[in-house]
């Protein structure tokens, strides 16, 4: 264990603090945490500081009036940045409960001078290390997650927050404030231990450290607070000491650099982004239980949550009686009295409904045991559960609050490209440059739900060769103001904003390929750029989920199509939508192999094998199949006896097409000798993915497939043809006429006929009717020919097909 | 029964129960035992929890890996008036954990109802020993009790094993015993007539969603019961280091000599973690692939490999008693380890994934 180094250095840098001139008091707390809230506002009311420096961003220090107007919580404060290398995003999520915001209002209250004392977002100390979506005030557990892992083990607890609640959040009445302080710094300096920030940790701290240090010579005699996340205290607390003589002047806020923009503005946020449950790396879970627990107390929240989930499943139907409540309400008291909680806490409460409510095997573990998103297979009880939790409020921000730039953004784009704000249709040539542009502009308000303006026609998918859309425009009024503001969260600029609700719409979507498809189109029809790489990165790894092999061939055609050709969007070589189509190849082949089934066809299914080849044959840059690979699957599913006899033609087809024939002799025949009706089947497979190959006449074995064909359907009994002539006839219409005239030719020639293989093709009637009506001829003269009134031999009605041609 | 299990010595037994196995231990926890006891109980409940979940400092060891969260609810539900229920795949250590529950309340673990097809609520409330009930008539000593009535007379735990195998009538069996806390015996005349439960009984059920999963049970028996579901092991290390332990004891027992490999045994339980992991994509197995099974293969490698060539398992011995044990008897599960081994295999970085990726044709067709 590092702890009692740690433990030590923090001993002795108390000690060094103690003896420094100026003392600064660290308050080191966790983001988004009513407990700590409460204990900022008592050390401000009773510490009554000259300055309290709170981790923030320091380039809002300008607009803290702004930022302290009467919001309806939770709001955030959105940083963009764009140079011509990165954009980065980042969100510093505030709730009435947050330290920070506590921290600013009590400070302000009691007179002091508050600052923001952290790095910009845009910095690279501060976007280098997380995602594009980065949240300032992200859990740092999970960058701690083995010293995490031992208290967790130790204090026998499932998860970090089950064990922060137990600790912190519901604590004993009357427990001493400075007890609380005590208990909190060993817990950050028992978690951080001995494990190295990395760099961009190191930088901000270092800059925190400046303005401790001037906020501290300006201060006088009178004592500075400093409120940070527990994990930066430790090392402020050493650097401070260290540089004690260092020059003390007030840090200047780094400036963008040149030809690059940025900047922060408010926006307002909703529960149902900051809860972990729901996003990605937010913050605390369950904000609505918190909310309650920093307003109420532990006894009222814990009453409200049970309130709350017994109203919403009863809401939906869920039933539930009194008794269950009971056995809830006994199993909830049983266990915090267990874990030694002074009060239910969340995790209590939950449990205790969790064990009586549900009445049913779980698919996936209780998700409060862990960290995570809510995945698919949740039991509705616990869905319900968890959005009780979650709670459903939804900031607002301060009429006086300067709009964020988005609404800017979007006046400037519809004035620019002529949308007007009236009722009028707008006709889009979207091979025109500037009519494509309008057509973005367009499509990213319709994917915020910006209202004014509806789509009336226009390309359906990726391959619809339609290059005209239409629009109809009508006023929107105040509609469109207040929905801008809602999306101005997503981003300063309408195609950021777009990108990052397709971006999350993308990672919420479950593995249905319809909606997936939707999403691709909707981010090309956005304008594919770097903006959506988000986007297409979660397709890609959600197409490896996609069960069903037709629909996921149709991502791939579209996919491959958009990215081979396609010049009206601009997406053709796009790499990522590369990504997609690699990955998607990679899921058929893992869906053919193992797909079984009896006769009749699925033809997308073979559809997305012929796109695996397109792929195989266009882009075999694009893909971690190889074709050697390829051919060796396509060998096993065409042996495979429990394979469709479809998919099995189609696969035998792919080696064919990938240049590795097989011999077709064999299986034709066996398929002729087995299950008649089938052959027609494996043709139909055999040419959606070789059709070219069989046309031209490539011979795997010793004749042409169609000679061997010819052959054995020759050789049929008149009750097989029958049974075997629909399934042919749906194989051979995959030829288009000319192909279908020289294999008649083929066919004549090999009979010795001559004539029009053109008046072969074109028969008066439908062939199976002819077919049909020859057998009923057949049974009729030998109906009468049994019964001694047989006439001489009928000729035949009508011009027979091939196979009579040659009798 | 206890008596007869120590007389005989633990050495000579193939599995004693949880209560011989682990009596040190449970000594210990009730020698210093300061927390408050719910009634009946022998051990409070604090003492139970770290009994099951382990407690490095005191030298309690670790002995079912799930969730803490899980076994607490599990302790409060005894202490209730529900029964437990706990589902899941089987595998999953259901029947362990309700074994080491039953020992650390009762202090027995014994009390056991097997349920399967053929069980009658004779073997679940009580029958007569039919020569005295002849000579004597009805009486309490022509009574043979099974295990709930003793559980409910001397305030035990009583195991119900596999309950949803038995029949839904005598499943039914259970409900006003798990309401009322009291089974009469019409037979008997007066106090006799009447067993009351004592504090400290209470039914630990469990159920494998395989055969016959809970939807089957009657509403009413579901809601004398809290439901607890036990799921395969969510980490990686933590499953490894279960399947080494246990296939190095089971391979020793055996007389195999070398412990098993562990880069084999990596391979081994990703293997198996991935086929499960599967399910969640539709497409699930239809045998199970539980920590339980990948012990037994486990155990079948070492066997093989050290009976047969006089060495410790390889990936070619892995891929020999998949096919045996873990694709059981469904060609569709045999086909999804082919494609795994023939398409997943190779992708994988490791001398010992590509032993199993060229081992491939070992399975049978």
């Amino acid at each position: 264990m590092p702890a009692p180094a740690s433990k030590r250095s923090a001993a002795e840098t108390r000690r060094a603090q103690r003896t420094a001139p100026q003392p600064a008091v660290f308050l080191g707390v966790r983001h988004h945490s009513p407990a700590c809230a409460h204990l900022v506002a008592h050390t401000i009311r009773t510490l009554r500081p000259a300055f309290v420096l709170v981790e923030g961003p320091a380039d809002m220090n300008d607009r803290l009036d702004e930022l302290l107007l009467e919001h309806t919580m939770p709001i955030a404060v959105f940083s963009h940045y764009r140079d011509d290398r990165r954009v980065a995003t980042s969100w510093t999520p505030l709730c009435d409960y947050s330290p920070e915001w506590i921290a600013l209002r009590e400070g302000r209250a009691a007179g002091a001078e508050v600052r923001f004392v952290d790095l910009p977002a845009w910095h690279p100390a501060v976007a280098g290390h997380t995602d594009r979506y980065a949240n300032r005030y992200a859990d740092a557990e999970a960058r701690y997650a083995e010293a995490t892992r031992r208290l967790c083990r130790h204090f026998a607890v499932d998860s970090v927050d089950a064990l922060w609640d137990g600790l912190f959040e519901v604590t004993e009445p009357g427990t001493d404030p400075q007890e609380l302080r005590a208990r909190l710094d060993t817990y950050f300096d028992l978690v951080r231990g001995d494990a190295e920030a990395d760099a961009g940790d190191r930088a901000r701290e270092e800059y925190m450290a400046s303005w401790v240090r001037a906020a501290s010579a300006h201060a006088g005699d009178r004592p500075v607070l400093v409120v940070t996340g527990g994990f930066h205290q430790p090392a402020l607390r050493a650097l401070t000491a260290r540089h004690a003589d260092a020059p003390a002047d007030w840090p200047a806020v780094p400036e963008p650099p040149d030809g690059a923009v940025g900047g922060s503005f408010l926006v307002p946020y909703t529960f149902r982004q900051l809860d972990a449950f729901a996003g990605y790396q937010s913050g605390m879970p369950s904000p609505g239980y918190y909310q309650r627990l920093w307003e109420t107390g532990p006894t009222v929240a814990g009453q409200d949550l049970s309130r709350a989930v017994t109203e919403r499943l009863r809401a939906r139907r869920i039933p539930l009686s009194t008794a269950d409540l009971i056995a809830a309400r006994s199993l909830s008291q049983g266990l915090a009295r267990l874990r030694g909680h002074p009060y239910e806490t969340r995790v209590d409460v939950l449990d205790g409904l969790a064990g009586a409510l549900i009445a049913d095997d779980l698919d996936r573990p209780l998700p409060w045991t862990a960290r995570g998103t809510l995945g698919a297979g949740t039991h509705p009880v616990v869905v319900e559960m968890v959005a009780a939790c979650t709670g459903e409020a939804v900031g607002r921000l301060h009429p006086d609050t300067p709009l964020p730039p988005l609404v800017h953004d979007v006046a400037a784009h519809l004035a620019h490209f002529g949308l007007t704000d009236a009722e009028a249709t707008v006709r889009l040539d979207l091979t025109r440059q500037g009519d494509l542009h309008r057509s973005r502009v367009l499509h990213r308000l319709r994917v915020l739900e910006v209202p004014g303006f509806t789509r009336v026609s226009g390309p359906a998918d990726g391959t619809d060769p339609v290059f005209n859309e239409v629009w109809e425009s009508r006023p929107a009024g105040a509609g469109r103001e207040a929905a801008l503001i809602e999306a101005g969260a997503y981003g300063a600029r309408l195609d950021e904003a777009a990108a990052a609700l397709l971006g999350e719409r993308m990672r919420a979507a479950g593995p249905e390929v319809g909606a997936l498809a939707g999403l691709l189109f909707d981010a090309v029809l956005c304008g594919a750029g770097p903006l959506c790489a988000d986007v297409l990165a979660a397709l890609a790894a959600k197409v490896g989920q996609v069960g069903d092999l037709g629909p996921l061939g149709e991502i791939l055609s579209a996919a491959l199509g958009l990215w081979r050709h396609d010049r009206v969007f601009g997406t053709a070589r796009d790499r990522l939508l590369g990504g997609v189509v690699g990955s998607s190849v990679d899921r058929v082949f893992r869906l053919a192999e193992g797909l079984h089934g009896g006769p009749g066809v699925d033809l997308a299914a073979l559809r997305a094998l012929a796109a695996a080849r397109d792929a195989l044959r266009h882009a075999p840059g694009l893909l971690s199949v190889s074709p050697a690979f390829a051919a060796e699957a396509g060998a096993r599913i065409s042996r495979d006896p429990h394979a469709p006899p479809g998919l099995r033609g189609a696969a035998f087809g792919l080696r064919w097409a990938l240049g590795v024939p097989d011999d077709p002799g064999p299986v034709v025949r066996a398929l002729a000798a087995a299950a008649v009706d089938t052959l027609g089947d494996w043709l139909t497979g055999l040419f959606t993915v070789a059709r070219e190959e069989v046309a031209h006449g490539t011979t795997a074995g010793e004749h042409s497939l169609v000679d061997l064909v010819d052959d054995v359907v020759s050789a049929l009994t008149e009750a097989d043809f029958l049974i075997a002539l629909p399934a042919l006839r749906q194989a051979f219409a995959f030829f288009p006429p000319r192909e279908r005239e020289r294999i008649a030719e083929r066919l004549l020639q090999r009979r010795g006929l001559r004539g029009s293989a053109r008046s072969l093709l074109r028969t008066p009637a439908d062939p199976l009717l002819l077919a049909r009506a020859g057998a009923l001829e057949k049974n009729v003269t030998r109906l009468l020919d049994r019964h001694g009134l047989g006439a001489p031999t009928v000729s035949p009605v009508v011009p027979a097909p091939a196979r009579k041609a040659g009798r | 029964m206890t008596a007869t299990v120590e007389e005989a010595g633990e050495a000579l037994l193939q599995r004693p129960p949880a209560e011989v196995r682990h009596a040190e231990e449970l000594a210990a926890l009730r020698a210093t035992d300061q927390d408050p006891r719910p009634p009946g109980w022998q051990l409070s409940m604090r003492a139970a929890r770290r009994f099951i979940v382990g407690d490095e400092q005191d030298g309690i060891s670790r002995k079912f890996v799930g969730n803490v969260s899980l076994v607490e609810r599990a302790l409060v539900t005894l202490a209730t008036n529900r029964g437990l229920m706990l589902v899941g795949e089987p595998g999953t250590a259901k029947s362990l954990l309700s074994e080491l529950i039953a020992a650390a309340v009762s202090g027995s673990s014994a009390l056991t109802v097997q349920g399967g097809a053929a069980t009658t609520e004779d073997q679940i409330k009580y029958s007569w020993n039919y020569a005295l009930l002849v000579s004597e008539g009805p009486s309490a000593r022509s009574l043979v009790p099974a295990p709930m009535l003793r559980g409910m007379a001397e305030g035990r735990i009583v195991r119900f094993e596999e309950i949803t195998r038995c029949p839904l009538e005598v499943q039914d069996c259970l409900l006003s015993l798990l309401s009322d806390r009291v089974i009469t015996i019409p037979e008997l005349d007066g106090p006799q007539g009447l067993v009351f439960a004592r504090q400290g009984f209470n039914v630990i059920a469990t159920a494998n969603t395989r055969d016959r999963g809970v939807n089957e049970m009657s509403a009413a028996l579901k809601r004398r019961f809290n439901f607890e579901t036990v799921f395969p092991i969510a980490d990686f290390e933590t499953e490894l280091g279960l399947v080494e332990a246990e296939a190095a004891e089971l391979l020793r027992q055996s007389g195999v000599e070398p412990p098993p490999r562990r880069d084999v045994l990596e391979v081994l339980v990703a293997t198996f973690r991935e086929l499960r992991g599967a399910a969640a994509q539709g497409e699930r197995m239809s045998t199970v692939m539980s920590t339980a099974e990948a012990v037994s293969v486990a155990h079948a490698v070492g066997v093989r490999a050290w009976f047969l060539r006089g060495e410790p398992g390889g990936a070619a011995d892995v891929v020999a008693c998949l096919a045996g044990t873990a694709a059981k008897d469904s060609p569709e599960d045999l086909a999804r380890l082919r494609r795994f081994l023939q398409q997943e295999a190779p992708r994988r970085q490791g001398p010992q994934w590509q032993a199993l990726h060229e081992a491939r044709h070992l399975l049978a067709d």
